[in-house]
């Protein structure tokens, strides 16, 4: 069968489904309907039908340049069967260097974290709203803050991983950076929304007092913001777990380090042995961090 | 007021205006004379806890001045108005306690004003402190309560620890906005009575909102009443009765029914 006539066929489908379902493109997509065609069927609108022929067009092409091949998918399984085959029959000859990488990834995990805990605190206050309303230093301040944290999180992990393997050299060390800044500001990010979302009276009752700024973040705030930002730490950690398993397919350390030759090799015993000890790793970390965030909330 | 007297506060043409259109507060003129216990009245909305906030600068005026012992803390900044502040304790409706630290802390935290910055931010403070703080938590009928969590006493229990943290603060005017409105009403004696003792054996003027008429006779010296951000009655608290009540909150408004007027 032809891909584009399969694509055809599934967008009309997905076309006739819709209009069935009562969902009308036509309406929910394109604001400012005039009065008069919100109460028409979507069909019987030129807009309407502009709107469908949009979005098919848009899948349509989508199914193009992403070169869905569906009969691949459903006629080559049994290429793929070895990976299949190399995880239900795990070889012990990487099972000792896996462990010890294994150790090194949770680790590497939990030195990017630690490392990030004292910058995310401090910014974090910089990039609260509720803080940062006085004066126009503070709400420079602010949109500073944001704007780079902003930046920094929308560049991926591993690309910070690059930056720092040409910095200092392959290695878990590179991965401790590469995760270390990331998690600096998605923990402010995190941090920053806790903030803003204390009670301002023991605020009020402490400036009352003739505090000063810091006493008034000492005593108004940081004892009403530690339960989450424990939980979001511990949060922190276990993605960085999940996410230092891969930061080695590029040189950042960690298990995903020896993982990516044996893909390129076929080794699939040896993959599949490394596959099941990242899963059981994420697995319990997921399991322990959300048993300890259970208890602190 | 006898002549050369300064007041304890002084407000001229107070007005305050809330993100440039909700009008809180227009045109209030008032003076408060040291070792007054004024209350003020009024309906929800009408503006009480702007006007008190407006005294220690919790909210900034948009217009008008306010004098404190005769400086103007309008015109105060930084240091200054730290230094002002100091004078002036305030009482919350919300107790506004820190629920995670100990009562004896949340008392300590009333010396802020003056405790050295370092200490204090690792919860440090002076040998005279912790013992005046010990005493203060005695004299409100909290003695032995120094290491309870604040967020483990009752609402009235709190709000006898902010009563004692105000005392710690060595203040010379209380503000208190609504202090027994979120008590039981059994409870309310018990807390007004401590801000009593404060007004009549420590001479401190206070500042105190209130909602229930029969507190109202009980403790003020003097009542002013507002309405829609205005202050539309002053007298003594003997005066008041049906109809400046109905002055007071409108002519929809009627006294409860068990309240002899
Ligand atoms: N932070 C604020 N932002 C906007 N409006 C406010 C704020 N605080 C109070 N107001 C408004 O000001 C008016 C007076 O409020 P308030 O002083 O709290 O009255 P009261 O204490 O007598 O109930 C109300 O209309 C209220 O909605
Ligand atoms: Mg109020």
């Amino acid at each position: 069968m032809d891909d584009r006539a399969a694509a055809l066929i599934l967008a009309f489908a997905w076309n006739l489904f819709s209009s069935w379902i009562g969902a009308s493109p036509g309406r929910a997509l394109v604001r400012g309907v005039p009065r008069w065609e919100q109460d028409l069927d979507w069909n019987r609108t030129l807009r309407g039908w502009f709107t469908v022929l949009f979005i098919e067009l848009t899948f349509f092409s989508g199914w193009l340049i992403t070169e869905v091949d569906l009969p691949s998918f459903f006629t080559k399984f049994s290429k793929a069967s070895d990976i299949v085959r190399g995880l239900v029959h795990p070889s012990g000859v990487v099972l000792h260097q896996g462990l010890v990488l294994l150790v090194q990834t949770v680790f590497l995990a939990f030195m990017a974290t630690a490392f990030a805990i004292p910058l995310a605190f401090v910014l974090s206050f910089a990039a609260a709203r509720n803080l940062t309303r006085s004066s126009r230093f503070s709400r420079v301040m602010y949109t500073a803050v944001r704007t780079g944290m902003n930046f920094t999180r929308a560049v991926e992990p591993l690309v910070w991983a690059l930056i720092f393997i040409s910095w200092v050299g392959i290695g878990p060390f590179a991965g401790v950076l590469a995760l270390w800044v990331h998690s600096i500001a998605a923990l402010t990010k995190l941090y920053s929304e806790s903030v803003e979302s204390i009670d301002p009276g023991p605020m009020e009752a402490i400036t009352a007092t003739g505090a000063g700024t810091f006493q008034v973040l000492r005593y108004g705030v940081v004892p009403q913001i530690i339960p989450p930002y424990l939980s979001f730490t511990i949060y922190r950690w276990d993605i960085n777990v999940r996410m230092s398993t891969i930061i080695g397919f590029v040189g950042g350390g960690g298990i995903g380090y020896i993982l990516k030759p044996r893909v390129d090799l076929g080794e699939w015993g040896q993959v599949g042995t490394l596959v099941l000890l990242i899963a059981v790793t994420v697995w319990l970390m997921d399991l322990v961090s959300a048993k300890i965030r259970e208890r602190i909330v | 007021m006898s002549g050369g007297d300064v007041p304890a506060v002084r407000i001229e043409g107070l007005g305050k205006v809330f993100d440039g259109r909700i009008r809180a507060l227009a045109d209030i003129n008032l003076t408060v004379r040291e070792k007054e216990f004024l209350v003020v009245l009024g309906l929800s909305g009408s503006g009480k806890s702007t006007l008190l906030r407006c005294i220690n600068r919790l909210v900034d005026a948009t217009e008008g001045h306010v004098w404190i012992f005769g400086e103007e803390i309008t015109a105060a900044t930084g240091a200054r108005l730290r230094e002002l502040r100091r004078q002036v304790a305030m009482i919350f409706q919300q107790f506004n306690v820190v629920r995670r630290h100990s009562a004896l802390i949340n008392v300590l935290s009333g010396t802020l004003g003056r405790a050295s910055l370092l200490p204090s931010l690792f919860l440090k403070f002076s040998q005279d402190d912790r013992e005046r703080a010990v005493a203060a938590l005695e004299r409100v009928g909290l003695g032995g309560r120094e290491h309870h969590r604040a967020d483990t006493l009752s609402g009235g229990q709190q709000q006898r620890v902010a009563i004692a943290r105000a005392l710690l603060q060595e203040p010379k005017l209380i503000l208190a906005d609504e202090p027994v409105a979120s008590l039981d009403p059994a409870l309310r004696h018990s807390v007004m009575r401590h801000i009593e003792a404060l007004n009549r054996e420590e001479g401190l003027t206070v500042i105190c909102s209130l909602h229930d008429v029969d507190l109202v006779r009980r403790y003020a010296t003097r009542v002013v009443a507002l309405r829609d951000g205005r202050l539309v009655w002053q007298g003594a608290p003997d005066e008041l009765n049906r109809y400046t009540y109905r002055e007071i909150y409108g002519t929809e408004a009627e006294p409860a029914t068990n309240t002899v007027m």
